[in-house]
């Protein structure tokens, strides 16, 4: 009934009588032109938003603009936006365009961008799109069509291996000498030797911590993503043609390769791992492997690198950073991150509107105020941020940046053949579910990895006969 | 009697209105005074229930405005097969059964245990009350809390008792966990439902019976139960009521995991609509849900009609 009733409030809406745009002062100054407008924005509750909310101060004092700041939690954000686009208004002009959930299944809700950055009226992008690391311009802000836009790259989590560095100093040379390898985490190690750390500290190190790993494996989207990781490293695809699926994405990828032999290879590992891993991984999602890493029950774990400030909080100077281990035939590091869009229902001045605010939160001030900002900060996403003097200078302790502790290693992660991106298709979210719940089906031991594989291609490729309708 | 006359005095009313000639008016004057709620009811539920059956034979676009593209009985047939859906509903109905099987065993031990106590016993129902005025998302993460094994004190006292597993972890012991929350969030309540139904039962009638020489199992199995067998069928329609969309404990816990373990139809159902945005299949769901309730409720119903206390 509740969906009944979203719709027919959602039709009612969109049958609701005619709404004003906001005006347009007569002014030279391009920033000032739409003076008095109120923008709201909705995004997930993430680190970048949180810092932004915090500080819409100097964008309202440049523009004369109010912004009402709406964050919440992914799922329920996915929810509103597709709401808001079949109202037919723009309740919310600025989104939270995330590549997989949003920008992929209302691609034609979104405005392409390319049209208010070419608009002489408009102030244009410092630096140009060139200034956004190329592989996160792709993946966050383009759908199918490589020259068309949508929305701005604005954050940029990414998994990488966190490590306790004060443990693996402590056991360096009988770790070596146990494993017969240097077990310094970087990318040149193997997801094998991998294994065997953990198994070491597992065996050797209870004192200093319970586990030698943990994981995201909850039933949950953050499964999908640890194991991802994985399965690429083993020249397993989700899709034919998957690094492109992944970077530009597709309508109709076409059949699931997850029946694969690499993939399975993927899996069996990935099943082997989980097996010497905490227990407790099966419960956690990307913040409860976090707490459980920062309580100090794991020696590393795979997590998203923006976990790096909180961390530093708990265990400062005690947490490393590498890029994840490499696999027989390849090396990935998921790419989490998302862009900042612009509604298709909006009015022309209230889009002017809205691309000043894209243009001002995705500049390099902002992203370097929201570096230093105490209310929270992501990583920025243009290159010309990295290369900021100070923001160098805070990539080793003792730094005002942690989050820029984990440079070194996701500059690496952010080159094409390192990043992992997952398929970017309409009916994703579809997949994603089906991906993750056979996941859980193998790790809880009801299904082999080869049938857990064979069983999602089978789901998977039902769901991409069916089609995308939005 | 008194009802034939009451017929046979209306229909001699309404000959006496034919044969004076006077139209009766299509809408009465009750009619009028119900319009506005009608209206309401109509806004609020009928309209919705209608678009709900035309969304279950479409499939329905959302951008650019709300438009329905009729698929026939697509969405239909692949609810009857798909076997996801199917185990979905065998969980639904475990799940049913554990939970309003143990509220009521429990609730009505309780209530007995409590009956018998004098001093205090305000008291005691304050504190039992307490897990029903917690909502149950609140209840939900409590219970994520209480048994995650880097913290939870649950999982500290079962380590203790030799369980190594992780509660949330693994297929069986999270069902049992989502269940054991639910049953501690709402055993009170059929707590205190019984707990009237008893103190309703006259004394005399029990100082009757022990007088008669009956002793405890026998007073409760001829003398208690079927004076509160009523008021218990109510408290077992009302839990049965709720247990079928029981929603938010599951989705804070487990999200229907692991390896769907605890994903039942309302998760599914919400899932489709809210994350897959298949509102056709949805409102398929939606209307199987709403089936099932009316049958439950009706089978219910119908015993306490058995029993005349509908009238």
């Amino acid at each position: 009934m509740a969906a009944g009733a979203a719709v027919t409030l959602g039709g009612g809406l969109s049958a609701c009588g005619s709404r004003g745009d906001v005006a347009r002062a007569g002014t030279t100054d391009q920033w000032r032109q739409f003076q008095g407008a109120t923008l709201n924005f909705i995004s997930e509750n993430t680190a970048p938003t949180a810092a932004i909310a915090a500080n819409t101060k100097p964008f309202t004092d440049l523009t004369g603009i109010n912004v009402n700041i709406v964050t919440l939690e992914l799922t329920a954000l996915v929810q509103r936006v597709a709401l808001d686009l079949a109202s037919g208004r723009a309740q919310y002009q600025v989104i939270y365009a995330d590549p997989y959930q949003v920008l992929a299944p209302y691609q034609r809700g979104l405005v392409d961008l390319r049209t208010l950055e070419a608009d002489p009226n408009l102030p244009r992008l410092p630096g140009g799109i060139g200034d956004f690391i190329p592989v996160q311009m792709d993946a966050a802000g383009r759908f199918v069509d490589p020259a068309a836009y949508y929305a701005l790259p604005y954050d940029a989590p990414t998994m990488i291996w966190q490590y306790r560095q004060d443990l693996f100093a402590k056991y360096h040379d009988r770790m070596a000498h146990d494993l017969g390898f240097d077990p310094t985490p970087g990318g040149e190690r193997t997801w094998e030797e991998y294994f065997r750390i953990a198994q070491w500290f597992n065996k050797n190190a209870t004192s200093d911590v319970k586990y030698g790993t943990g994981h995201q494996a909850r039933q949950h989207d953050s499964l999908m993503n640890d194991f991802s990781n994985v399965l690429w490293s083993y020249g397993g695809a989700y899709f034919d043609h998957g690094k492109e699926v992944g970077r530009l994405g597709a309508r109709d990828p076409g059949p699931c390769r997850l029946d694969s032999e690499a993939a399975i290879a993927g899996a069996e590992f990935y099943n082997r791992l989980l097996s010497i891993a905490d227990p407790a991984s099966k419960t956690w999602d990307w913040d409860g492997v976090g707490a459980a890493f920062r309580a100090g029950r794991l020696a590393m774990c795979p997590n998203w690198h923006e976990f790096a400030a909180s961390n530093e909080q708990v265990l400062p100077g005690k947490v490393g950073y590498a890029v994840l281990p490499k696999g027989p035939v390849a090396t990935a590091n998921m790419y989490g991150g998302t862009g900042v869009g612009i509604s298709a229902n909006t009015m022309p001045n209230e889009r002017g509107a809205a691309w000043l605010f894209l243009v001002w939160a995705t500049s390099p001030e902002t992203q370097l105020a929201n570096l230093k900002s105490k209310a929270g900060g992501g990583t920025p996403t243009r290159t010309s941020v990295y290369e900021l003097p100070e923001v160098r200078a805070a990539e080793k302790r003792p730094s005002s940046m942690p989050n820029m502790l984990t440079a070194a290693a996701v500059r690496q992660a952010w080159t094409p053949e390192r990043i992992g991106l997952r398929p970017k298709i309409p009916m994703w979210n579809e997949c994603n579910t089906a991906i993750f719940t056979q996941l859980s089906t193998m790790l809880s031991g009801a299904e082999t990895p080869a049938n857990a594989m064979r069983s999602i291609k089978s789901r998977v490729d039902r769901i991409v006969a069916r089609g995308w309708v939005a | 009697m008194a009802h034939a006359a009451e017929t046979s005095a209306a229909v001699r009313g309404s000959a006496q209105l034919k044969s004076t000639g006077r139209k009766e008016p299509r809408v009465g004057f009750e009619g009028w005074m119900m319009a506005p709620g009608l209206l309401l009811l109509a806004a609020l539920s009928i309209v919705p229930f209608i678009a709900l059956i035309a969304m279950s034979f479409s499939r329905v676009r959302l951008l650019g405005g709300v438009k329905l593209d009729l698929v026939g009985l697509g969405n239909w047939a692949r609810f009857f097969t798909d076997a996801d859906m199917w185990l979905s509903w065998l969980r639904t109905i475990i799940f049913f059964v554990l939970t309003v099987g143990l509220e009521m065993v429990l609730g009505i031990g309780i209530a007995l245990c409590l009956f018998r106590v004098l001093r205090g016993r305000n008291i005691l129902l304050g504190l039992l009350l307490l897990p029903m005025f917690a909502a149950p998302s609140i209840v939900g993460l409590l219970g994520r809390y209480l048994t995650d094994s880097t913290f939870g004190l649950y999982a500290w006292v079962l380590r203790g008792l030799g369980y190594s597993g992780d509660i949330l972890g693994a297929p069986v012991s999270a069902f049992a966990a989502v269940v054991l929350m639910d049953v501690w969030e709402w055993t009170p309540l059929i707590a205190l439902i019984t707990l009237a139904g008893l103190s309703s039962v006259p004394q005399s009638v029990r100082e009757a019976a022990a007088v008669d020489g009956a002793r405890g199992w026998m007073t409760l199995r001829y003398i208690l139960f079927p004076a509160i067998s009523n008021v218990l069928l109510v408290a077992l329609l009302i839990r049965s009521m709720d247990a079928i969309r029981y929603f938010d404990i599951i989705w804070v816990t487990t999200n229907g995991g692991p390896a769907d373990a605890t994903k039942i139809v309302p998760v599914r159902l919400y899932e489709t609509a809210f994350r897959f945005f298949d509102l056709g299949y949805a409102a398929a769901i939606g209307l199987a849900m709403l089936a099932f309730s009316i049958f439950i409720a009706r089978t219910f119903v119908r015993l306490l009609d058995v029993r005349g206390l509908t009238r």
